[in-house]
């Protein structure tokens, strides 16, 4: 039990060492049905951002939130913020994600599920 | 922010109304009004939340804020705070210590994910499936840790039972009787065993519960080898599911690697290891015996039971078969305790259950319900309805097993009795929504188009009896429907629900019988009066050009048989010998002037 609890702590703080807590976290749903819905390339987009500069974002993928019509989805999630989760997002619209949301901090409502 | 949409949940529970919760509300009440935002949130009463200790509970959507031990002179704060400056009064939030519902806290979307109850996915599309890291942050491994530790098997056995857990893979056998049945066996060797061979046309609740989280499934049946005492795990899954399998084989290395999985388990006596084996999508190996043969590397068939496969299963051992979503409930007993599982639910179902809502049906997708909710909350309240304005007609549960209901069925409660009692199945979980545009007729002949198609062939009144039913149905839709073919139906039908040896063929004349049963007059249409009263087959259908027709020709250009014929400006005509109905003029017209009669 111990050894589960010290595991546990371990694993938070190597999730926060890669920069959990102190940026803005994007989320990009990643499950079969979301992939052929297009989610790799919105993927793309994001990690094509971070390679060319854009800081303070920990990206990651999810599985399947059951949203299905409304796929891809990616979340935004700020400390201390009500999350934001766009859905039917293309590789347009995920560039202007980090364009609008990510470096000026706008949510772009009609996007918003 | 005033101008935000909130929607509050106020829990109205008996534990939260002694402590004056309903005062509170009233109160709270009061200070929208005195802020005058009331227009701009929205109030829900919900039943016990469970968190009766913490009561009075108010949530705030979106962003699912969950305050607690409410005071009355907390509600100005909340309200001044949260709803006018956006910000949630932090000093007022309660942390959960449950492993459900994580869900909600990260996403706005309550009108689809507030009805629901996530258990089984409770993490499916928070973390990260692919880092084990993500997991253990959940409390991931502590079930693991907590069952070994702490409790003997007899003990664990003892807890699954209590919950009322049962099978999730359709057949609802109680999941802590088959427990008993396996440790009971005497023989050293014995095997756990994963159905993850979802073949249900339309169904993907094990794909998601898999690629949302693959590690729940792991830790369930890591338990399960601990309650019954075996070594061995064995994942069946489709080799359709490419990305379930990498994500699978990612996490049983990585549990590997932190001593989850392999030798002395976290330290103890305990070994288990798992392995993947693949199925080739066969329906029929989703059936436990038939899986078994499988996995030995015979022809997947099923066979007689008993022995049943607690007694007699892989390779002659003793063997614990239980169903994806099964297996991920298992950690969420442990940790949450039966007790609070089995208050979940109705008298004989206890949990939650995982529908994959597909069809006529604005929401589709993925959704956890408690045990006991209606078909209606599930269609019209977290599905929204149908879409289009078109009318509800039937929904289908349980796939190619299952049976179709009509509008009187929507509020039957959704346990494995009602269900059956309305003459559907719970089923894996698939459920399909048909609105006034689908055939019943043609809906059937696709659900026994795929059993004919996957019966394996063993039993005659199976292998044969599909095919003959496929035959009638071909051909009433084809408008070759004879007086008595309906009776002939009822006979096969009955015939092949008797006399085949699995579920497979047991079930298969399902949603034929089903939609006799409950809409036997589109049957009698389609065979005396050659007419499908939704347009869909196509062979009782024909298209006419209407009076309103003002002669553009659009039609003539897209007929790919010059079938059309009209001058312009003049009233066109569709030649019914020449037609093949592709429905491409219906399409083309843009003023409505061609009929589907």
């Amino acid at each position: 039990m111990d050894l589960i609890r010290k595991k546990r702590a371990e694993a938070v703080n190597r999730i926060i060492s890669k920069g959990y807590l102190s940026t803005k976290r994007v989320y990009v749903g990643m499950a079969t049905c979301e992939i052929a819905a297009g989610s790799k390339e919105v993927m793309a987009v994001f990690q094509d951002a971070i390679a060319k500069g854009l800081t303070d974002v920990y990206l990651s993928q999810k599985g399947c939130a059951g949203r299905c019509n409304l796929e891809p989805t990616v979340e935004v999630v700020e400390e201390g913020k009500i999350p934001v989760k766009y859905g039917l997002v293309t590789p347009e619209r995920a560039r202007e994600i980090i364009e609008r949301h990510l470096k000026k901090g706008e949510v772009i409502q009609e996007w918003v599920i | 922010m005033a101008d935000k949409q909130y929607k509050l949940t106020f829990c109205d529970g008996s534990g939260c109304l002694k402590n004056h919760a309903r005062e509170f509300r009233q109160l709270f009440e009061e200070e929208l009004r005195r802020h005058q935002i009331q227009q701009n949130v929205q109030i829900h009463l919900s039943g016990c939340l469970g968190m009766c200790t913490k009561g009075p509970i108010l949530i705030v959507n979106p962003g699912y804020i969950l305050y607690g031990n409410l005071r009355s002179e907390d509600a100005p704060e909340i309200v001044q705070e949260h709803l006018i400056n956006g910000k949630p009064v932090s000093r007022l939030i309660i942390q959960e210590d449950h492993l459900y519902n994580r869900f909600f806290r990260i996403f706005g979307d309550s009108e689809f994910f507030g009805r629901q109850m996530r258990i089984a996915l409770r993490n499916c599309g928070v973390i990260d499936p692919e880092k084990i890291d993500d997991y253990l942050a959940m409390r991931g491994y502590e079930a693991l840790a907590k069952v070994l530790t702490e409790m003997t098997p007899q003990q664990v056995i003892e807890e699954v039972k209590k919950s009322g857990l049962r099978g999730r893979g359709g057949a609802g056998f109680p999941t802590g009787l088959k427990w008993e049945y396996t440790a009971k066996q005497s023989d050293p060797e014995k095997y756990v065993i994963c159905n993850a061979d979802e073949g249900d046309p339309g169904a993907f609740m094990d794909r998601s519960a898999i690629e949302g989280d693959p590690h729940t499934v792991l830790e369930g049946m890591i338990i399960g080898g601990y309650a019954i005492g075996s070594r061995q795990g064995i994942i069946y899954i489709r080799a359709e599911y490419p990305l379930a399998v990498q994500r699978l084989k990612k996490a049983i290395e990585d549990a590997r690697r932190e001593g989850f999985l392999g030798e002395r388990i976290l330290g103890t006596d305990f070994s288990f290891d798992i392995r993947i084996c693949l199925g080739a999508g066969a329906f029929v190996c989703g059936e436990e015996t038939a899986l078994i043969h499988s996995i030995e590397g015979a022809r997947g068939m099923p066979r007689p039971r008993p022995p049943y496969p607690s007694v007699s299963g892989l390779f002659g051992k003793p063997t614990l078969i239980n169903n994806v979503e099964t297996w991920a409930n298992i950690p969420v007993i442990i940790i949450d305790g039966a007790d609070w599982f089995s208050r979940i639910g109705t008298a004989t179902s206890k949990g939650t259950k995982v529908f994959a809502l597909a069809g006529k049906v604005r929401n589709t997708g993925l959704v956890e319900v408690p045990m006991g909710t209606t078909l209606r909350d599930i269609i019209f309240g977290i599905g929204g309805g149908i879409p289009n304005g078109k009318k509800f007609k039937a929904v289908q549960t349980g796939g190619p097993s299952g049976g179709c209901l009509p509008e009187k069925y929507l509020d039957t409660q959704i346990d494995y009795e009602s269900l059956a009692k309305a003459g559907s199945i719970m089923g894996s979980g698939g459920m399909i929504v048909i609105d006034e545009d689908s055939c019943m007729v043609r809906m059937a002949r696709f659900f026994v188009e795929f059993t004919q198609d996957e019966s394996c062939g063993k039993c005659t009144p199976c292998r044969e009896g599909t095919k003959r039913m496929l035959e009638i149905l071909t051909r009433i839709t084809r408008g070759q429907g004879k007086p008595g073919d309906i009776e002939k139906l009822e006979r096969l039908g009955t015939m092949i629900q008797k006399a085949s040896l699995c579920g497979l063929g047991q079930s298969a004349p399902n949603p034929v019988l089903s939609t006799i049963r409950n809409f036997r007059e589109e049957y009698e249409e389609h065979i005396h009066q050659k007419k499908c009263r939704a347009h869909e087959c196509t062979a009782l259908l024909s298209f006419v050009v209407q009076d309103n027709c003002v002669g553009c020709g659009a039609c003539k250009r897209v007929c790919p048989v010059n079938a059309v014929s009209g001058n312009r400006k003049e009233k066109h005509s569709i030649n019914p010998n020449l037609c093949i109905k592709c429905g491409q003029c219906y399409d083309a017209c843009k003023f409505n002037a061609i009929a589907k009669v």
